[in-house]
């Protein structure tokens, strides 16, 4: 058994609503099957009754044991790092989101608003966001760099504009069934078993990647989105094609460049002019490449796939 | 004199951000009320500068529940700004779309949040309390599990066009960036089939969809229910019978006066979108209804006004059009309720008619006009439960919304006939400066987004949204939002637990999550607090 409590500050539910999509197991198994017992979601939750604001106190009290501590939603400091911008239960949520992380043995960030600071942090962040541990790239966020919930560990960081509901289940699963300790955690606090491969990886336009056939405009069915509609599937880690979107898809899959939306930069160049859904190049070379290449290496890769290249590579070859 | 309570609603983070709502009770009936939405994030602020395209990324993420509406208004307004042509194919994309986010809302909000409130203490007497646990409880209940589950399967089809669901941004201006195949079509008809043979039919209606498609009128609605046992057992009849039993169909009346923009434009109709053409190229029809009057007339964004009096902006006295509105949050947000600012929401008005109810109730009611065109949608029944029953209430509100898995069911359909797969899906426009607006109606409600780029980024962009028009806070006026003039009258059995305010908020589903607290009137002692939403 358990403890688990889900509090939203600066959120758009996404995560909640991406949770729900979840199949093995679903927000129901969770709790029939895995013993995870859900203090209150703001949701989700069972009706608590004149016992919310009790339950939170009872937890900071040490009366009732948190377990795991869920936050979705950007920590929202305005006005003035007073937080009185969201205000929840009669307090700025920060404040609580603060003691709350104190008494937690584990506490999970879903979602980039929660991790990074995501959307409401982009400039020029009227509501003062930040992640937990995290603004933007920085380390430090609302938490602090040393923060380490009761368990030992920093938060658990979930990225993703949402999250997919596996990874969320998933290391709920982990920390709930005691093998919290086989978690590793990279320089972002990402689980590595989720996001040290690329989002590319297993995207059904690798072929064209390696071959350099684009995809110039929307609406194609061949190519690859890299090279011309702002792709970053090659530079962004996740694994969004080898664990697909509602069992069925991913967006590269779909023909949408990935966004990045697992990386601390999301949204990227704070989709200033120019920006959206555009390769940026400098000379007709991404200003941006794969992990690794430089501009040689890459003229020389993309001289010899354009070579190499046979003829099919360029039919369409998802057809009707 | 009889004593005032006075109960405080307060609110945890959703769309609109985070509500609050106070009610004055006397003698166990509420008697005035205010709703305050407690969350500011600043979209509007964040868009200014950036690149025209950038609604497409961020107004999604406004909301996770409707990010699909979301991103059809964003685009739409796009394309009326740069005046684009958009493909058959990618219009019925685009419906398709919404129509499956929407469908995928109505076992998600009537499981997960509103039948919660049926197995409240309060009914324990009720005949039907002990069905209601078994299959409506939290987790546990039989049909609890199978709806939230079978909720997740229609937003599959959504990722087959968009990559995932919720937060993608696959409809752009010119089009949609997918291009299904033949196997996409099918496995949608598939995810489809599976919905209306796990859920739909066996567990909802206890009936075929087309047997369900037969019910025009109250009597109609009644009948079927003892038609056959199948019928009687139904959640949809279960639901119906139970409100009843306890008092729903009695309370929560509202303003009497609705809006929708109207949904899904017409695949041969729109494919040169403007502003103005708008309402003779959609299927769902858009108007305003009055019951007062029993009138129907056309919706238009022109009418369209934000009203600041109360909310926590410094901005023009007057009621604005959003093209004129510049969002200007004040930093100290106090709360005043004594005649001066108390929420994030504007007061949203209609130049002429002044606050308007948004939702499936206000469709519904529209569907059963005559002011629209033939090929449009039309459907009699609510409006005549509506007439029938006396006007609004918690239950015909909510029965509004779950009558709408018929139109939106069908209308899926029609999408996944209507594909033409060897045809385009997108046609790149120019890119350009201009005004534009888009609107749909999300699974809520009436949903719009105003856009103006200059000097190729993005000078003004304006979002009305479902919530805002029902949570809005009174006018300059002094009118009352459409949930606060809804919880008007309501008894509230239990001020520690008043789930009657629930009841209504939830019948809104306003995308709230709310706390109440209670206080007492006199020392503002805290009397209770809890969930509403």
């Amino acid at each position: 058994m358990a403890n688990l409590l889900w509090l939203q500050g600066g959120a758009c539910s996404g995560n909640t609503m991406s949770f729900l999509n979840a199949e093995e197991p679903s927000a129901c198994d969770l709790v029939t099957d895995f013993g995870i017992n859900i203090l209150w979601h703001p949701s989700l939750g069972v009706e608590l009754g004149d016992n919310l604001k009790e339950l939170l106190n009872d937890c900071l009290s040490g009366k009732t044991k948190l377990d795991i501590f869920v936050f979705e939603g950007s920590v929202v400091n305005a006005p003035n790092g007073t937080g009185q911008w969201n205000r929840f239960a009669g307090r700025p949520m920060k404040d609580w989101v603060a003691e709350l992380s104190n008494v937690a043995d584990f506490v999970v960030a879903i979602g980039d608003c929660a991790t990074y600071g995501g959307i409401p942090a982009m400039a020029p962040n009227p509501s003062e966001s930040t992640g937990l541990q995290f603004l933007k790239r920085n380390h430090g966020g609302f938490l602090g760099k040393d923060f380490k919930s009761k368990a030992g560990l920093p938060v658990i960081n979930i990225p993703g504009c949402p999250a997919h509901p596996d990874w969320v289940t998933q290391i709920l699963v982990a920390v709930a069934t005691g093998r919290a300790g086989d978690l590793s955690l990279d320089q972002f606090q990402r689980p590595k078993t989720f996001f040290q491969s690329f989002t590319q990886t297993g995207c059904t336009r690798n072929i064209h990647f390696a071959y350099k056939v684009s995809t110039t405009e929307f609406g194609q069915r061949n190519g690859c989105l890299f090279y011309d509609l702002g792709c970053r599937g090659p530079m962004t880690h996740s694994p969004c094609n080898r664990i697909l979107w509602n069992r069925q898809s991913s967006k590269t899959r779909a023909g949408m460049p990935c966004l990045g939306c697992t990386e601390p930069e999301f949204p990227f160049f704070d989709l200033a002019p120019g920006t959206v859904f555009k390769t940026q190049t400098v000379m007709g070379v991404p200003k941006e490449m794969p992990p690794g290449l430089d501009k040689m290496r890459y003229i020389k890769l993309t001289a010899a796939a354009k070579a190499a290249s046979p003829a099919w590579a360029e039919e369409d070859m998802f057809v009707i | 004199m009889s004593k005032v309570e006075t109960l405080d609603i307060s609110p945890v983070g959703r769309v609109e951000g985070d509500l609050d709502v106070r009610v004055d009770i006397e003698d166990g009936i509420v008697t005035n009320a205010w709703t305050q939405a407690e969350l500011f994030r600043g979209f509007e602020i964040i868009l200014k500068g950036k690149d025209p395209q950038a609604g497409l990324v961020v107004t999604p993420r406004a909301c996770g529940i409707c990010g699909a509406s979301h991103l059809t208004c964003a685009a739409w307004a796009l394309d009326t700004a740069w005046q684009t042509e958009v493909p058959r194919n990618a219009i019925l994309a685009r419906n398709l779309g919404q129509l499956v986010e929407t469908i995928q809302s109505l076992p998600r909000h009537h499981y997960g949040l509103f039948m919660i409130d049926m197995i409240n203490k309060n009914y324990k007497h009720s005949k039907y309390y002990e069905m209601a646990v078994e299959r409506w409880a939290p987790f546990t209940g039989k049909n609890y599990e199978i709806g939230v589950t079978i909720s997740g399967r229609p937003v599959e089809i959504y990722a087959l066009l968009g990559g995932q669901w919720p937060h993608s941004s696959f409809m752009v201006p010119g089009g949609v960036m997918c291009s299904p195949t033949l196997t996409d079509i099918t496995r949608a008809w598939s995810i489809m089939e599976h919905f209306r043979k796990n859920w739909l039919e066996p567990i909802w209606l206890g009936c075929s969809l087309e047997r369900y498609e037969e019910i025009r009128t109250y009597e109609d609605f009644l009948n079927w229910m003892e038609e056959k046992e199948e019928h009687a057992n139904s959640d949809l009849a279960m639901y119906w019978k139970m409100c009843c039993d306890i008092g729903l169909d009695k309370y929560g009346q509202g303003l009497g006066k609705y809006v929708t923009w109207g949904y899904m434009p017409h695949e041969d109709k729109y494919q040169k979108p403007t502003i103005d053409t708008r309402n003779q190229s959609i299927w769902m029809p858009s108007g305003v209804y009055d019951a007062k009057t029993d009138r129907h007339q056309l919706m238009s964004q022109g009418f369209a006004r934000e009203d600041v009096a109360h909310a926590w902006y410094e901005e023009s006295n007057k009621p604005t059009h959003p093209f004129d509105r510049t969002t200007n949050p004040i930093a100290n947000n106090k709360t005043d309720f004594d005649g001066g600012k108390y929420t994030w929401a504007t007061a949203v008005l209609h130049a002429q008619e002044g606050h308007l109810e948004a939702g499936p109730l206000a469709r519904q009611l529209v569907y059963g006009g005559k002011h629209m065109e033939g090929w449009q949608y039309s459907d009699p029944l609510v409006l005549d439960m509506y007439k029938k029953m006396g006007g609004a209430s918690v239950a015909l509100r909510h029965f509004a919304r779950m009558h709408e898995v018929k139109a939106v069911y069908r209308k899926i359909e029609h999408c996944l006939r209507e594909f033409r797969l060897s045809e385009p899906f997108y046609k790149k426009p120019v890119e350009k400066d201009g005004r534009g607006w888009g609107a749909t109606e999300a699974a809520r409600g009436a949903l719009c987004h105003w856009v103006e780029v200059e000097g190729g980024k993005i000078k003004n962009y304006q979002i009305i949204a479902p919530t805002t028009w029902n949570v809005g806070p009174r006018s300059a006026q002094g009118e009352r939002g459409p949930i606060e003039e809804a919880l008007i009258g309501i008894p509230i059995k239990d001020s520690r637990d008043p789930v009657e305010v629930g009841h209504v908020a939830r019948s809104f589903d306003s995308c709230l999550v709310c706390t109440v607290h209670a206080h007492d009137a006199k020392t503002g002692q805290e009397l209770a607090r809890f969930r509403t939403t």
